[in-house]
């Protein structure tokens, strides 16, 4: 298996001009549904019947059973693989969980990681519903850290209803460099 | 809980969780967020973590359980954030989540909370967020 990589190579010109540009958008594959809220819920130890009993929901003013409001990143992650995908092969490189940011937007960097997140929740998720997911890149800050040189990228994602309501906006942060050479001694 | 009820400086009640490579899994499973450094501890060392680390949806996930337990089903959450993640929440690591009523807006019947979350590590996580409460 070959190892991951951290993000598409490019110039800074390159990335400027994604700036204010929509860089991706994925469509949840999975309706909301009272399974996979449960399985959401398991390994966190969640107990809140609002989340699995309809009528805890209502009497809670929910129209309906309703998911866990930072549930929305889950329902608008598209698949790893579907009809029509090439099966994976052992060399391939690993998927990782898509950010536009990183995988769509050309930088001269090498390594990234998150530094913050902020989401304003709108719409409450019922079941039925479906989650699209869509990315801007809204600013670029360049900064030298002390893992290595580089710039802070803002993704701005909007998540929204099959019927066009806003669910969620989401403001991830990322940190992409080139990471300083160890000296060795 | 009512509005009338919420106080400046009041604390939550705290949750005490432990890291495990298996809830990191289920978690993973659960979640969707399927990158490596979440479940194999060497591609997380190679990243420089101490071993296979909780994502963030988790993170956003435990503290909206917080959010919930100490607020009850009618209250809203209207916005969490600005989160960031100091120092990694690895396998092997107790964390704790705790919160406290930062203010409270009785025009918009709101209340911000100050979160957080430590280990034996320190602090490794904070967290602002927003709940609407009624009554």
């Amino acid at each position: 298996m070959s190892e991951p990589s951290w993000g598409l190579w490019g110039t800074w010109e390159e990335t400027e001009q994604h700036l204010g540009k929509i860089v991706g958008q994925s469509v949840g594959p999975d309706p909301v549904e009272q399974g996979s809220i449960r399985r959401w819920l398991e390994p966190k130890e969640f107990a809140c019947d609002i989340h699995t009993d309809a009528a805890a929901a209502k009497a809670a003013g929910y129209d309906d059973l309703v998911a866990p409001a930072s549930m929305v990143f889950t329902y608008g992650i598209a698949p790893y693989w579907q009809p029509g995908d090439n099966s994976a092969q052992i060399d391939d490189e690993p998927t990782q969980i898509q950010i536009p940011v990183i995988f769509d937007v050309p930088a001269p960097c090498d390594k990234s990681f998150a530094t913050s997140v902020e989401v304003e929740f709108f719409e409450p998720l019922y079941p039925g519903d479906e989650v699209t997911c869509t990315s801007k890149l809204v600013d670029i800050r360049h900064k030298e850290l002390k893992v290595g040189k580089g710039a802070f990228l803002r993704q701005e994602d909007t998540y929204t209803k099959q019927t066009g309501e806003l669910v969620a906006i989401a403001y991830l942060d990322i940190f992409r460099f080139v990471a300083v050479q160890k000296e060795v001694s | 809980m009512h509005l009338s009820d919420i106080v400046a400086g009041a604390e939550l009640p705290p949750i005490s969780i432990p890291i495990t490579l298996q809830r990191l899994v289920m978690e993973a499973g659960a979640n969707r967020d399927l990158s490596l450094m979440h479940h194999d501890t060497k591609v997380a060392q190679a990243t420089g973590a101490p071993d296979a680390f909780a994502n963030t949806f988790f993170l956003m996930g435990m503290f909206e359980r917080l959010m919930r337990d100490w607020a009850g089903p009618k209250a809203r959450i209207r916005k969490i954030g600005p989160l960031r993640m100091m120092i990694f929440n690895a396998v092997g690591d107790t964390v704790h989540f705790k919160g406290v009523v930062e203010s409270v807006d009785e025009t918009t019947g709101t209340v911000t909370l100050d979160m957080w979350v430590e280990s034996q590590r320190g602090k490794t996580v904070t967290a602002k967020a927003v709940l609407e409460v009624k009554g």
